[in-house]
């Protein structure tokens, strides 16, 4: 792992004044305790994949969000018995245990407090969220990965953690076959636009509990950054300054685009709205918001609105992995940067024999500890915003589709 | 100056209050509300300069450092993330329960409005109805124009205004409800 640090430093021509140390998890631990900064232990709650799951209640409050620990917490992807070592040609398959998930993907996440005193970033991973029944034997599953950053208050991205992947699912359903992947993004996020305005006119008794105290929380939004995927295809719906880039044959290819209000076509659309951009510390709508595109913000309409800017990108045996962030991550780690960390992760990792629980947790880890160490080189690089990442690792379940075809 | 609002009859005793000295290098605006709630309950929430959250929505917290709600009292306001500020030191002017007047100007803190000072009248247009009026005058920052200072001080403005009519009404309704 020393050389991926070295990589890293070597290749951004810096000398960092403080070592980034390698991830594996005790020295992790360990390393972390030294840290003057306060990490947060994000909620991320991965349900199992199930159809016929009751609807979660809806939690606005991130009571969490509120203790801030000196620990950092990665979740796993599930284990599927499927595995593949890159350098073999074999493939085991245990096609008679009924806890195999077939297509679930391999992920990493990491969400840290970093230097600011709240923690008002959230993450959203739902693997197999959503299933296309074809016929009997062809399932193909959608996997449903989101980073929100939320300002003003966490309850607007909490909210949007709860409830975006439930109505992405209800929105899939109801197109059928005619799925047009841009117009349903679309919708989805001005439906969960619509919930957050009428909680915050509901005039009962918030159930909020952070220092805010009024329910009439206007000026409270998040960004929203989203990605499905499917056994083709990344689709990849953005609101705001979050992000998100394919690692693809080892180079960034970014699948959205800054909302900052700056951006020239925002720029002329946010006049045309007869709105104004005043550059105060930086460019800002009304001179108060540093983003084009948000959920919420109400008082802010018609200038910031919520509609995302979709992607739709076919897979290829060449995508390694998919990188979900908020922008305290992208505002001093780049795209490029960001991909050879990971890949660097992912190789590095490699089963020391064959057994395949070892490959099973190697694997799995890789991904972990390619979104810590992109969080620390964010935190290290002097980022002043929550950190929160999401890895994907993309191969392994195009190769398993890739031979399932084949088959 | 004095707000053009034809329905507000300003007294001379209380219009010396939006009556603010501008130099050159500073702007100055007002923005105005109505709210349907006696002026007695609109009251009760803006004179309180311990507790501005009550209805500002830019306001994550307020802690008094100095004096007990008199005039010369100090607050500590922390501002909601996402803004061009965190922290603002602010001094209670003005305080007249007769007249419904309250001014506070900002003595420091880690935004870029200097030597901001505002004041806020309520009206009485009817029994059941309050129109307020704020006004303020701010330094223009270097680099910045007239016209940006004013959009933002006046959309900030304009927000915490707004949100005051939904609290006042909100208590307004509950207090018929008992």
């Amino acid at each position: 792992m020393a050389g991926i640090c070295c990589g890293v430093v070597g290749e951004s021509g810096e000398t960092s004044s403080s070592s980034i140390e390698p991830t594996s998890r005790p020295s992790a631990r360990r390393s972390l305790d030294l840290l003057p900064l306060r990490y947060i232990a994000a909620d991320v709650s991965v349900p199992a994949p199930e159809n016929s799951r009751k609807r979660q209640k809806l939690d606005r409050c991130v009571s969490s969000a509120r203790e801030c620990e000196n620990a950092v917490q990665s979740s796993k992807s599930k284990v599927a018995k499927a595995v593949r070592n890159r350098s073999s040609k074999i493939l085991t398959l245990d096609s008679t245990s009924p806890t195999v998930y077939e297509g679930c993907l391999r992920y990493g996440v990491t969400s840290v407090c970093g230097r600011r005193r709240d923690m008002e970033d959230a993450v959203s991973v739902r693997p197999s969220f959503c299933q296309e029944n074809l016929s009997q034997d062809d399932k193909k599953e959608f996997h449903f990965f989101a980073v929100f950053d939320g300002h003003g208050c966490s309850h607007v991205a909490t909210m949007c953690k709860e409830r975006l992947h439930e109505i992405v699912k209800e929105e899939i359903h109801k197109a059928k076959e005619n799925l047009e992947w841009e117009s349903t993004m679309k919708k989805c996020f001005a439906r969960m636009d619509e919930e957050v305005l009428r909680w915050s006119q509901n005039n009962e008794t918030p159930n909020c509990r952070c220092e805010l105290q009024t329910p009439h929380c206007d000026a409270v939004g998040s960004t929203a950054v989203v990605a499905v995927v499917t056994p083709e295809k990344i689709i990849v719906a953005n609101c705001g300054d979050s992000r998100a880039v394919l690692c693809r044959n080892k180079v960034a290819v970014p699948l959205s685009d800054d909302h900052k209000p700056d951006r020239p076509d925002e720029l002329l659309r946010i006049q045309a709205a007869g709105g104004r951009v005043i550059y105060w510390d930086r460019p800002r709508v009304l001179g108060v918001l540093a983003m084009s595109r948000a959920i919420g913000d109400n008082y802010l309409k018609p200038y910031v609105i919520s509609e995302p800017e979709v992607t739709v990108t076919e897979r290829s045996d060449k995508d390694e992995c998919l990188i979900l962030g908020s922008d305290g991550l992208w505002d001093t780690v780049q795209n490029d940067t960001a991909c050879k960390v990971v890949r660097m992760c992912l190789n590095a990792q490699k089963p020391a024999s064959p057994v395949k629980e070892m490959a099973v947790d190697c694997s799995d880890k890789s991904c972990s500890d390619a979104s810590i160490l992109l969080t620390k080189l964010a935190l290290v690089r002097q980022s002043s915003d929550n950190v929160s990442v999401v890895v994907v690792d993309l191969w392994r379940d195009q190769s398993m589709a890739t031979t399932k075809g084949i088959n | 100056m004095s707000p053009n609002n034809p329905s507000t009859i300003v007294s001379d005793a209380v219009a010396r209050h939006h009556t603010h000295v501008v130099s050159p290098h500073q702007c100055c605006s007002a923005v105005v509300q109505e709210i349907a709630a006696p002026v007695s309950t609109v009251w009760s929430v803006v004179r309180r300069f311990d507790n501005p959250q009550a209805y500002k929505h830019f306001v994550k917290s307020c802690h008094v450092i100095l004096g007990d709600g008199d005039v010369g009292t100090l607050r500590e306001v922390r501002v909601i993330s996402g803004l061009p500020a965190a922290v603002s030191t602010e001094r209670l002017d003005v305080l007249d329960d007769e007249r419904h007047v309250i001014g506070f100007s900002m003595v420091g803190g880690d935004h870029r409005l200097s030597n901001y000072r505002s004041v806020t009248i309520l009206h009485p247009r009817s029994a059941t109805d309050t129109v307020v009026v704020e006004s303020y005058v701010v330094d223009v920052p270097a680099g910045n124009t007239t016209e940006d200072t004013r959009v933002f001080v006046d959309t900030i403005l304009r927000c915490n205004l707004q949100s005051l009519a939904k609290f006042a009404e909100n208590l307004t309704n509950k207090l018929h409800q008992r």
